[in-house]
């Protein structure tokens, strides 16, 4: 297990928590360590608790623990909600001249320190939560140089007089503690490295993936926790010729994503839930008019507007079958910060090569953590872009009927048709979503119907063999107990593992990256003495999936308390359920 | 090749399933005419139409185009005129879908003033779905599930247009043929949003608001010498009467600036290399 320290800043929603755990964040990565954080926040801006947590090591850390070293306390709820997760060696650094007076628990350290007195000090009292991190740099040994560093990242903009205050100070507070206290036995050390990491969180990996794959066009409206990708994008897009249209609600975003990809762009909607329902109508046109679109869900905790800034994987069946009738697309489900990235540009590929609607399902826990990563594993000259049927000017004769008409729908082996997009001489064209026969003119005769529904029915099974639908794999290959999961879970199982072997508990992790068309588990479930699948949601979804493939019972870990899993637990909870009994 | 084309190569050889006399059919003629009057073919136009029986115009015509969802229309023509400012776009639908269930994106389409034109056919009724109530009936109108009328005053489309900050707003009636091209040609003309609400008889379900009854009582704009469209107050005063329906051109908002010049959305966004943009590592690294 990586030594690692874990480290937390809290307060109330409008106290800055966020922007103080990011420069803290940072400073670390600067420091060549690696960082997961992972937030705690309330559906309000202002008041109720909140708070970011910040776990770092020099090895690479993807989860969140039962643990909780150092904490940065503005309230004494911040306190209260963690007491759980402190232990004899943490240290709470807290100003007592605060108008409360926090209760700490004796075996625990109290690091008081005036942190608002220090900052109007040094130039005004919002710094008080920079004097905190100064303070806690004392603590943990941590050069407060590479916090300069990630002051001047933050503030560089402001001028420098804000950056040499802020500056200041971290450096109140880091005297302040080194005068007052002597903290050498609760031994933290905070080994640096040469490394240089990016710190990114899973939106914002999504949103660069988009640009990345050519995206140009973005619809969306505002929901937590998808916001932040529309965010990435109105930001940069432009730079790349591109456009973010923030719509008056999901229906025109889709539809609006929906116009710009049959113009011929590459364009994309990101969304939560609730905007699903919305769009859900939409979906149905999207791959009957065979247009290439990107869709994202960024699950968050339902059913209704349920606990809008919490975890949970719950839209599953949602992603495999929302829409009336039956309507071919494809699932992808990132399963790390990274694969948001990867996933996205695959997303658009596999978009255009079968012209149709891919989700792309990610979760809350993913979309607000920031991970560190070598910036190789985001390497731009491994992106592909594959446009698929696009036709050109001299290709357009080979489509045309006895008339001259472009066969948009035309019926073909693989089920792809040419696409042809506006500007394309003699391939003007009617696409709709009511059944059509080949050039896109309404039909209801029978064969015609058939025709199109297994066209479109084709292309899912032509892709489903000539696209590769693996899956990860950590643990042991060959052990007798098999894990499976998707989406976010990922890194906390990974880190399960370590817990588990420790026990001497033997285990093969999967993790699906691919929904629909999803790879075939049976050879791997079958080699296995027992299967649990693991999810964010109540009624075990994929699990009810992979049930109905491979017909076989598995056993379930369901977590909807709105909390992501924790490493440790997870571990905990695997031990648990391999000694049930397998269910009936 | 625009310098020939004729109106008929806006025309598709599928045979309009509307019912003999229908609005519907001078409206679209009209559509044709001004698209070709105004130098436009069928490779570099696309029409998005919404659901009804105006809605099917999209199938009856020869372009690029969208026959999308109820009520839809707006987004998808944004959407495409986003992504392709060099594109002639046209979006058409009845009453019911353009004010009642599309309402929303009304507003905004028309806030937005993306370069696009916008076409209602009014006929005061649900067409499709055999003659319930629209948001433009009269509310002593009776329908099938409005036996006593809607009882409720319609939506005026001109008046919610101008109060959304419209840049064109104009009416016209499909029967007066020439008229009715004319006005098309001025909002396609129009750099902006061109939003034209176009009477356009229903035969089979609506009985009140006829030919006769529009030939009768519309009153011509460009017959009157003191309308200017470019004066606000002007307009104004035609768009809230509610004693007189009009014809022509309400207003125009000489300094409208479409939507793609105001925030530079002018390149071809279906034009994109072969790998990441050349300069894409510059995203990752922000994130140092
Ligand atoms: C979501 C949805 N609700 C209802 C319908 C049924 N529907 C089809 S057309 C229509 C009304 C059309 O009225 P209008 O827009 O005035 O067009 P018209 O037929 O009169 O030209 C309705 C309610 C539908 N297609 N989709
Ligand atoms: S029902 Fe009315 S609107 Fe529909 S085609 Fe017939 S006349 Fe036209």
């Amino acid at each position: 297990m990586a030594e690692d320290l874990n480290w937390a800043v809290g307060g109330e929603a409008g106290d800055g928590i966020d922007s103080t755990g990011k420069i803290f964040a940072q400073a670390l990565s600067r420091a060549g360590r690696h960082v997961f954080t992972s937030k705690d926040f309330a559906s309000r801006i202002r008041g109720g608790y909140t708070a970011y947590k910040i776990r770092t090591s020099v090895e690479q850390v993807q989860s969140v623990v039962d643990r909780l070293d150092i904490l940065v306390a503005l309230t004494q709820r911040t306190i209260d909600e963690n007491l759980d997760e402190l232990h004899e060696g943490s240290a709470i650094i807290y100003d007592g001249e605060r108008s409360w007076e926090a209760e700490i628990p004796d075996e625990m350290t109290a690091v008081d320190v005036p942190l608002k007195t220090l900052a109007e000090e040094a130039g005004g009292a919002i710094m008080r939560n920079i004097v905190a991190l100064g303070a806690a740099c004392e603590i943990t040994g941590f050069d407060v140089e590479y916090l300069d560093e990630a002051l001047e990242k933050r503030f560089g903009g402001k001028g420098s007089k804000i950056v040499e205050n802020n500056k200041a100070a971290a450096r109140a507070g880091q005297e302040y503690v080194q005068e007052n206290y002597d903290l050498d036995h609760l031994g933290y050390n905070i080994d640096t490295t040469d490394n240089d990491y990016v710190l990114l969180n899973g939106n914002e990996a999504i949103g660069m993936g988009a640009i990345a794959a050519g995206c140009r066009f973005y619809a969306g409206y505002p929901i937590t926790p998808a916001t932040s990708i529309m965010e990435y994008l109105t930001e940069r897009i432009e730079d790349y010729g591109g456009h973010v249209v923030q719509a008056e609600d999901e229906l025109s975003a889709i539809n609006m994503s929906l116009g710009a990809a049959r113009a011929g762009a590459r364009s994309m909607t990101a969304t939560s839930g609730a905007g699903i329902d919305l769009m859900t109508e939409t979906f149905g046109l999207v791959a009957t008019s065979e247009t290439p679109l990107v869709i994202a869900d960024v699950q968050r905790s339902g059913p209704s507007t349920g606990m809008p800034t919490k975890q949970e994987q719950g839209d599953l069946d949602m992603a495999l079958y929302a829409g009336h009738g039956e309507v071919p697309r494809f699932v992808v489900a990132p399963t790390s910060i990274t694969e948001c990235f990867w996933k996205t540009v695959e997303a658009f590929n596999l978009a255009e090569k079968y012209q149709t609607p891919v989700f792309l399902v990610s979760d809350l826990a993913m979309s607000v953590t920031e991970q560190t990563f070598p910036p190789e594993v985001f390497d731009m000259d491994d992106v592909e872009i594959d446009r698929g049927k696009l036709v050109d000017e001299d290709e357009v004769d080979e489509w045309l009927d006895a008339q001259g008409h472009f066969r948009a729908h035309a019926v073909t082996e693989d089920g792809v048709s040419p696409r042809a997009i506006p500007g394309t001489t003699d391939a003007a064209h009617m696409s709709t979503g009511l059944e059509h026969d080949e050039l896109g003119r309404r039909t209801e005769e029978e064969d015609e119907r058939v025709h199109q529904v297994d066209k479109r029915y084709r292309k899912v099974e032509t892709a489903r063999n000539e696209e590769e639908w693996d899956y990860r794999e950590f643990g042991n290959p060959d052990a007798d107990n098999l894990v499976i999961s998707w989406g976010s879970n990922e890194g906390a199982l990974i880190e399960a593992l370590d817990y588990l072997e420790a026990d001497g508990i033997d285990v093969r992790v999967i993790s699906v990256p691919y929904i629909f068309p999803r790879p075939d588990l049976t050879e791997e479930i079958e080699a296995a003495d027992e299967t649990i699948v693991v999810e964010c949601n109540a009624t075990g979804q994929f699990a009810d999936v992979i049930e109905h493939d491979v017909l076989t019972r598995v056993k379930r870990i369901n977590k909807y308390t709105g909390v992501r899993f924790k490493a440790d637990e997870l571990a905990d909870d695997i031990t648990d359920k391999l000694s049930e009994e397998v269910p009936a | 090749m625009s310098s020939d084309v004729r109106f008929t190569d806006f025309k598709s050889d599928k045979q309009p399933t509307w019912c003999p006399g229908c609005g519907d059919f001078g409206t679209m003629n009209g559509m044709m005419k001004a698209l070709a009057n105004t130098g436009n073919d069928p490779d570099n136009t696309f029409v998005v139409a919404g659901i009804g029986c105006s809605g099917k115009i999209g199938t009856y015509m020869h372009s690029y185009a969208l026959h999308g969802v109820h009520g839809r229309a707006l987004p998808v023509g944004t959407g495409v005129k986003m992504a392709r400012p060099d594109i002639e776009v046209m979006v058409a639908g009845g009453d019911g879908d353009g004010y009642s269930i599309g309402a929303g994106h009304f507003v905004h389409a028309v806030r937005r003033n993306v370069d696009m034109t916008y076409v209602v056919m009014d006929n005061r009724i649900y067409g499709l779905t055999k003659g319930q109530a629209s948001p433009t009936s009269r509310s002593d109108f009776e329908t099938s599930t409005t036996p006593e009328g809607p009882k409720q005053p319609p939506v005026n489309p001109l008046a919610l247009a101008m109060a959304s900050g419209a840049s064109f707003i104009a009416q016209s009636f499909s029967s007066d043929a020439m008229r009715h091209a004319e006005i098309i040609e001025q909002a396609i003309e129009h750099d902006g949003f061109g939003f034209v609400n176009v009477f356009s008889p229903c035969v089979t379900f609506n009985d009140v608001d006829t030919y006769d009854y529009f030939r009768d009582s519309l009153v011509d704009l460009q017959e009157d010498e003191d309308h200017d469209p470019n004066d606000y107050e002007a307009a104004k005063k035609v768009i809230l009467d509610s004693d007189k329906e009009y014809q022509g051109v309400m207003y125009q908002n000489e300094n409208s600036v479409p939507y793609h010049e105001q925030h530079g959305v002018t390149e071809d966004m279906s034009e994109i290399p072969d790998g990441a943009p050349e300069d894409a590592m510059d995203l990752v690294r922000e994130f140092y």
